[in-house]
């Protein structure tokens, strides 16, 4: 881009053609998330909000919901690994493996982002339930005579759900960096005698890094901050979502779901800081 | 050669089994929405459309999908507006501070939705004493699709030749002209699907109320048609965009 002429002219140029973006994430984004947060230090008396300075709904949020806040991130990083090593395993083999068919295999992600986030959980509620399709196929051969209970409504039902939804998100980044890593890179590394895994490790691994943190990122967040998945194949085991949620649907406490909120955010985001700082050392010994 | 005959086995059943994942429990979705019995298990009963019959006579199927429709050609249409430009932008922009502008733009695509859900609510709500309604739904969407369609489209363009529009102008094209006639053609393919994913991302609420109250084979046909309906916008869209070309 530099080479063309231009470079000389001034960068504000590019501002009408930024603006609408911008407008559109200071007025839909910034500023709401703003005064949701100035929310978090209301009060709430006889269910009317007032305004005020007080900590006590952080306070509340982690006395009554230090536990789930625990799980949620445990849940959160459990999911977000399983999804970005399968995601990194299956673009891999798009890019490396499959050869004519990567083509093929990219086609069938792109299939599966279709569908819908409710059509998906109600897929797995569907397989996973008490009468659902896993039960009936064991009744019907006959190895189980009464329907297992611990497929559905459980931890691992949540992960199962959110691995599957989040999957085709996480690898279409990172087939978009290993896309970027030129083939005779590879070829230089083995032709030096480098065997195919020190070569994922120390040539693929580190190249595609930005495509595995979206992915990872992405996977995270959204499962922290979930509340569909767990209210529906969950069950009893429910996460942090839920509760923000209820804050809202049937509590009316807007200053309590806001702090729960942004407490939820910020603890994953030191998680998420930790997790980049230790993939940083792993990636570059 | 033992070793690596292993090695190519290992990853053809691994692609088998993540393909089998992605696609196994849409296909049982549309299986199930063509077979007679009431409950979601196999053996199969029988072929009907009986599901589909069900779904059509709910009162309250037709007026959810015509919002759904206009929701998702509202978000498609400006996010697609807002998007092209703000990429056209960035993507004049030097690398590192293209970069950064798009992490920043893409901060709403990460946060949970919950939070932007009801960060916006509280806000339209409390803050602007807006009645909540489709023009409030579409907002909504066009906060969290807008930094998807602008990563697509910068991606695209980042690649692409200035050089290109640069030579229209000076051959006395207006720029508008030299974006339709140029840089639209080259880059159109990105754009459909953008807007794609623009409006593939309706919330359905009536599948919602389904899946809360029911295991009804009518969910089945819902979600096959939603299927249904996002596969083939996409098909035709690259058609009528001229992707084979």
């Amino acid at each position: 881009l530099n080479r063309l002429p231009l470079s000389g002219r001034p960068r504000l140029a590019q501002a009408p053609l930024l603006a609408p973006a911008a407008i559109l994430w200071i007025v839909l984004f910034a500023l709401p998330l703003f005064s949701f947060l100035v929310f978090s230090f209301w009060s709430v008396r006889a269910r009317i909000m007032r305004p005020d300075f007080t900590l006590q709904n952080y306070v509340a949020t982690i006395r009554e919901y230090g536990d789930v806040l625990l799980i949620t991130l445990g849940m959160g990083l459990i999911i977000a690994l399983a999804t970005t090593t399968l995601a990194f395993l299956f673009a891999y083999a798009i890019r490396f493996r499959a050869g004519r068919y990567g083509d093929m295999l990219l086609f069938i992600t792109l299939i599966a982002l279709f569908g819908g986030y409710l059509v998906k959980i109600y897929a797995w509620k569907s397989i996973l339930g008490r009468d659902g399709i896993i039960n009936g196929f064991l009744m019907w051969t006959g190895a189980i005579r009464e329907p297992l209970e611990i497929l559905i409504y459980s931890h691992g039902a949540i992960v199962v759900t959110l691995t599957y939804f989040l999957l085709p998100f996480a690898i279409l980044p990172i087939y978009g960096s290993l896309r970027a890593i030129p083939e005779d890179l590879i070829e230089a590394a083995s032709d030096l005698g480098a065997s195919s895994l020190q070569v994922s490790r120390d040539v693929v691994l580190p190249l595609c890094e930005r495509g595995l943190g979206v992915a990872f990122l992405l996977s995270f967040l959204i499962s922290v901050g979930d509340y569909v998945t767990p209210r529906f194949v969950g069950g009893g085991a429910s996460m942090m979502g839920h509760f923000i949620e209820t804050q809202f649907s049937f509590g009316f406490n807007w200053p309590k779901g806001s702090a729960m909120s942004f407490t939820l955010l910020a603890a994953s985001l030191a998680l998420v800081i930790l997790c980049r700082t230790l993939l940083r050392r792993l990636l570059r010994p | 050669m033992k070793a690596s005959a292993i090695a190519t086995a290992a990853w053809s059943a691994f692609i088998a089994a993540v393909v089998t994942f992605m696609l196994l429990p849409l296909a049982l979705v549309i299986v199930f929405s063509f077979n007679a019995a009431a409950l979601t298990s196999f053996p199969l009963t029988g072929f009907t459309l009986d599901w589909y019959a069900r779904l059509f006579a709910n009162d309250s199927f037709w007026p959810a999908l015509t919002d759904s429709l206009i929701i998702a050609a509202a978000v498609a249409i400006l996010s697609v507006m807002v998007g092209v430009l703000a990429a056209m932008g960035l993507s004049k922009l030097k690398g590192r501070a293209a970069m950064l502008l798009l992490d920043i733009l893409a901060i709403p695509m990460m946060l949970p939705a919950l939070i932007i859900g009801i960060a916006l609510l509280s806000f339209f709500v409390r803050v602007l004493s807006l009645p909540l309604g489709l023009p409030t739904v579409i907002l909504g969407q066009l906060v969290v699709i807008v930094p998807f369609v602008v990563a697509i489209l910068y991606a695209r363009l980042s690649n692409f030749d200035w050089s290109l529009v640069e030579s229209a102008r000076d051959l006395g094209a207006s720029p508008l002209t030299a974006f339709a006639t140029i840089t639209l053609p080259i880059i159109r393919p990105s754009v459909a699907g953008a807007a794609l994913i623009g409006s593939g991302n309706t919330l359905p609420t009536l599948v919602w109320g389904m899946v809360r109250t029911s295991l009804d084979p009518t969910i089945n046909a819902i979600a096959t048609l939603l299927l249904g309906l996002s596969i083939g916008s996409t098909v035709l869209a690259l058609r009528l965009l001229d992707y084979r070309r």
